[in-house]
């Protein structure tokens, strides 16, 4: 009996030991695959084909007005990008900005994109027009180098369209060794004539936010940039839009416009100076086929004009960004010419011409904080022709990119 | 209905002459073939705005970001690929 329970006693301790044993091999074979471990959490991390990108842009600041000085900005707009696969893009960017009335919400563009090959992209929805560059490239706060924008290029486009509804192909191709174009092509609602009726004052003014048609004529339009040198430094640009504006089933169906715009831009380095030299314009010329209009200034009676309005700017700056000083690395000196011809016989029309003069200073390569002093020198209204134009003024706005 | 098709024979006819003119004017041996990321990249986004840090994002942002910027830039695909390459590499 005491053999047997020797022998049983020795049995539960091998059992034991080798249990043991066995555990600590399992735990010493978990501890020898450690890339096995890293492998698996770095799968949990693996992005999927899908991707979300919220960036934007926003600005602050104060301005000193003819007639008052106020606080401005408080303006803030998300970009949102959506990646659903290599060739499949949705872009959107909302406004959300403070008016006197309270926060104003607007939908800037919404659209997607479709890659078709390596030199095609076709997009859809609202987007900004490649009319000029102004509206679709240089408008943001970051990347405007003064706080204000020029003359009839406002928001909603005064002297041209900035965004629209439509569709649109657009890629780029080098066409020699070295010069390269882009190109777009796309078919928009386009803008919609005022006829008068509703309000007299505005007979003939184009209104481009048109977002459901007036008619069921597109507006068909393109641009096509040329950069010509080795270093794509200078580009200029050609741009077209053209179709009916006025309303189905009234006397101004037939009434068309023909848009067209002229841009330049050329960018590069002045080693003697120690800078970077960055030259932009453009010009906008807008065309609408005669037509009467009610004369707000004698009731009953109509008038006509030759409806052509013009808008320009030309736009220089000197960044001195390889001194080798910390403080004047960042800075950044501009000024820009801008002149708003609407037609002069129309009530709305006259003269605006504007020079504006700046110094930025740039905390980082997207956050600037900008000064500058306008003057505007106008015809026929004292505030001139332009929304955004409140005579001389001195501007201080701190923008930022993100 | 008259302009309708107008429209849509304008719109067919300019895409193809698109096309044509693209695919017969495209060179393949061309500057961005022979240029790096970073030639492309200190050439081309200063044409709106200054240059990007690479360490502003990170790998899979920049990816999104080529893909917006080649449509609001124009940018050509080699272009776009060589950038994102030079800012996922610099970053």
């Amino acid at each position: 009996m005491n053999k047997l329970l020797k022998v049983y006693l020795l049995l539960l301790t091998m059992f034991f030991i080798s249990g043991t044993l066995f555990a600590q091999n399992e735990e010493d074979f978990d501890k020898e695959d450690p890339v096995e471990d890293l492998a698996k959490e770095v799968n949990t991390l693996k992005p999927g084909l899908s991707r979300f990108l919220m960036r934007g842009y926003a600005h602050a600041g104060i301005e000193f007005l003819k007639d008052n000085t106020t606080f401005v900005g408080g303006s803030f707009n998300p970009i949102f990008l959506w990646q659903q696969s290599k060739r499949l893009l949705f872009e959107s960017e909302l406004e959300l900005e403070l008016t006197q009335d309270g926060t104003e919400l607007g939908l800037e563009y919404a659209d997607m994109s479709y890659f078709i090959n390596k030199y095609l992209t076709v997009r859809m929805g609202k987007f900004l027009l490649p009319y000029g560059t102004f509206g679709e490239k240089l408008h943001p706060r970051w990347i405007n180098r003064l706080p204000s924008n020029p003359l009839g290029f406002t928001h909603e486009g005064q002297v041209g369209p900035m965004s629209d509804l439509g569709v649109e192909i657009r890629g780029a191709v080098y066409v020699t060794r070295n010069a390269w174009i882009n190109y777009s092509l796309y078919v928009v609602n386009g803008p919609k004539l005022n006829d008068g009726v509703d309000e007299p004052e505005e007979g003939g003014q184009l209104h481009y936010n048109n977002y459901v048609d007036n008619n069921k004529a597109k507006s068909i339009g393109g641009r096509i940039g040329i950069l010509p040198l080795y270093n794509s430094s200078l580009e200029i640009g050609l741009s077209g839009q053209f179709g009916k504006v006025g309303t189905s089933k009234t006397a101004y169906e037939d009434i068309g416009s023909q848009l067209y715009a002229i841009d330049l831009s050329y960018v590069t380095r002045l080693d003697f100076m120690k800078s970077m030299l960055d030259i932009k314009g453009q010009w906008n010329r807008v065309s609408v086929d005669q037509a009467s209009y009610s004369d707000p200034e004698n009731a009953g009676q109509n008038y006509t004009f030759e409806n052509v309005s013009n808008a320009y700017y030309a736009q220089l700056s000197i960044k001195t960004a390889f001194v080798d000083n910390d403080f004047f690395n960042k800075l950044e000196f501009v000024g820009r010419y801008s002149k708003l011809e609407l037609p002069s016989k129309a009530v709305w029309g006259g003269e605006d011409t504007q020079i504006t003069v700046g110094i930025n200073y740039w905390l980082d390569w997207r956050t600037v904080i900008k000064f500058a002093y306008q003057t505007l020198d106008s015809s026929g209204a004292d505030d001139g022709h332009s929304s955004l134009t409140q005579g001389d003024a001195f501007l201080i706005h701190w923008s930022i990119g993100f | 209905m008259k302009s309708k098709k107008h429209i849509i024979n304008l719109v067919l006819g300019m895409s193809f002459a698109t096309a044509l003119f693209v695919v017969g004017c495209s060179s393949t041996e061309n500057a961005a073939v022979a240029k790096s990321g970073a030639e492309l990249w200190g050439e081309n986004c200063v044409r709106c705005h200054n240059a990007p840090s690479p360490t502003a994002f990170g790998d899979i942002q920049w990816e999104t970001i080529g893909q917006h910027m080649r449509i609001r830039a124009n940018l050509t695909a080699v272009q776009t690929d060589k950038v994102v390459e030079f800012l996922k590499m610099a970053n």
